[in-house]
């Protein structure tokens, strides 16, 4: 039994991201409750409607987070999860919600994540949140975070590819030109490639441009099945096709079984979501990529099937990637536009095609958007989570 | 050294890992080899990745190997032990054994450092 059409987003809510030196009296929960109740309002529910839960942890609370988030909320679930494989896990969540609602465990899920995050936060967390076997073979090397796993994926990208920093900076070009124009984002200010390269290296060769920024925010989003959404007040935008794949032979430090860094799992996600929604890339009025850094844009169009594999970078340079271009590609500026709220950011993606697809996406509206896809990343390309969404079931 | 104290993070000894850093102690590096399905293993594990048998023996690596990737790390805020390295490089080594491991290369200009290029094991 397929889940294509069975359900649909049908309400969304996004608190302001704010720099995380500017967070104040901000806290995780002012960003997953108030960001929950912009969504159920959204929605045109009540709480008491709510009878799913699946939260995001933040990075500094423990795994019991969701069921603690229950009794603050006082929400009555039927279902709950928490799901912990970094930024694939918001597309996770809807897929599991999805298969959830269609085999009758509950009707309305509330997905939520968010939080306060700055950056020492987040360097404290890469410390300690290290698996034995990561703190004996990879920490004593000094990795530094996600950015040195990344800089080895495009390092390498480059060399097996020939790829030029210039097509790379396109990436973050485009993001910036999207977040000038979207109303909740952080870096406003439009960039040229010039910038980006003259932006320091961090971890040769990536540079700080093509690095998203922590920051804090939270973003919630209501999944129903298609059968109440027919009533929604909001355009219903329905849940197509899902596909993931993990595959943490790709990377650190369990190698030896996959033979390249460059080819990801969203190769297999994508093509059991495309599989699932009986439609292809070419039916795709967007896509919405998980941007934590520009490779991670490459190798995922490589492998949604945008081009062929090590043909991303020049297709990034060579492609109109704005909202009125061929392939409009992270309309509200992604992660690398707006910031990265740690939890929030896992359903930025699904928001942002949603408002699409509701047609809510006012300046930066993609014209007549009827399909799109969204690709969620995580564990440093080693975890994938493909979504097709439509407004319309095909 | 004598009264230079080691800061930096150290691996915590494991009953699957012991052999490991022993031999890395003897400047020896041990790989695991599946004795069910030959599968060569890094880093030491109790089962075998391949064929799940637990039945893994050990043996000496010829420390030879290629980089496979690397980056020059310039800023590291997280590990502050590794703050006063940088530049310094971060590696995927393939070993000529056809695991890759993490590493780093030393004993070279960072900057001269490419894919391709063929590295030994030094301890």
């Amino acid at each position: 039994m397929s889940i294509k059409g069975k359900c649909a987003i049908i309400g969304y809510g996004e608190t302001e991201f704010v720099k995380s030196k500017n967070s104040g009296n901000r806290s995780n929960y002012t960003e997953q409750c108030n960001a929950a109740k912009l969504a159920i309002e959204d929605a045109g529910l009540d709480k008491s409607d709510i009878d799913g839960l699946i939260a995001i942890c933040p990075l500094d609370q423990k795994s019991s987070w969701t069921m603690d988030l229950v009794e603050y909320l006082q929400l009555y679930p039927k279902f709950l999860d928490n799901l912990y494989f970094g930024g694939a896990s918001g597309n996770a969540a809807i897929l599991y919600a999805a298969a959830a609602i269609s085999s009758g465990l509950c009707n309305n899920v509330l997905l939520v994540g968010g939080s306060v995050m700055d950056t020492k936060q987040a360097y404290e967390h890469g410390l300690e949140d290290t698996v034995d076997f990561e703190r004996d073979f990879d920490t004593i090397y000094g990795p530094m975070l996600d950015n040195s796993a990344y800089a080895l994926i495009k390092q390498r990208y480059k060399y097996e590819f020939n790829a030029k920093e210039e097509q790379f900076a396109r990436v973050v070009v485009n993001a910036r030109y999207h977040a000038s124009k979207f109303p909740n984002a952080l870096l406003k200010n439009l960039v040229a490639v010039k910038d980006v390269l003259d932006s320091r290296i961090i971890c040769d060769p990536i540079h700080l441009f093509e690095i998203v920024m922590p920051c804090t925010g939270g973003c919630a989003l209501i999944l129903t099945s298609a059968e109440m959404a027919k009533n929604s007040k909001n355009k219903p935008v329905y849940l197509l096709g899902g596909g993931q794949s993990f595959d943490r032979g790709m990377w650190t430090p369990v190698y030896g079984n996959n033979p390249s860094i460059t080819t990801s799992p969203v190769k297999l996600a994508a093509k059991q979501a495309f599989a699932m929604s009986d439609l292809k890339i070419t039916d795709m009025d967007f896509v919405q990529l998980y941007d934590c850094f520009t490779i991670t844009v490459v190798i995922s169009l490589e492998d949604i099937g945008c081009c062929e594999k090590g043909e991303g970078a020049e297709f990034v340079e060579k492609t109109d990637l704005t909202y009125k271009g061929a392939l409009p590609l992270n309309t509200d500026g992604g992660q690398l536009g707006r910031g990265q709220p740690y939890g929030g950011c896992h359903f930025m993606h699904a928001i942002e095609a949603a408002r699409q697809l509701m047609g809510r996406a006012g300046e930066l509206q993609v014209k007549e958007a009827k399909f799109g896809l969204v690709n969620g990343n995580g564990g440093s390309m080693a975890n994938q989570c493909t979504l097709i969404f439509g407004n319309d079931i095909p | 050294m004598p009264g230079n104290e080691y800061k930096k993070p150290l691996p915590k000894i494991l009953p699957e890992t012991e052999e490991y850093w022993k031999a890395a102690k003897r400047h020896e590096l041990f790989l695991q080899k599946c004795k069910n399905c030959g599968q060569v293993i890094y880093f030491p594990r109790i089962i075998c990745f391949k064929c799940l048998s637990d039945e893994l023996g050990w043996f000496k690596s010829k420390g030879h190997g290629t980089v496979y990737s690397y980056t020059i790390i310039h800023y590291q805020i997280a590990h502050k032990s590794f703050e006063s390295d940088v530049p310094y490089i971060y590696a995927i080594i393939e070993l000529d054994e056809g695991v890759r491991m993490i590493s780093n290369v030393i004993n070279i200009d960072p900057f001269k450092v490419k894919i391709g290029m063929r590295v030994k094991v030094i301890f």
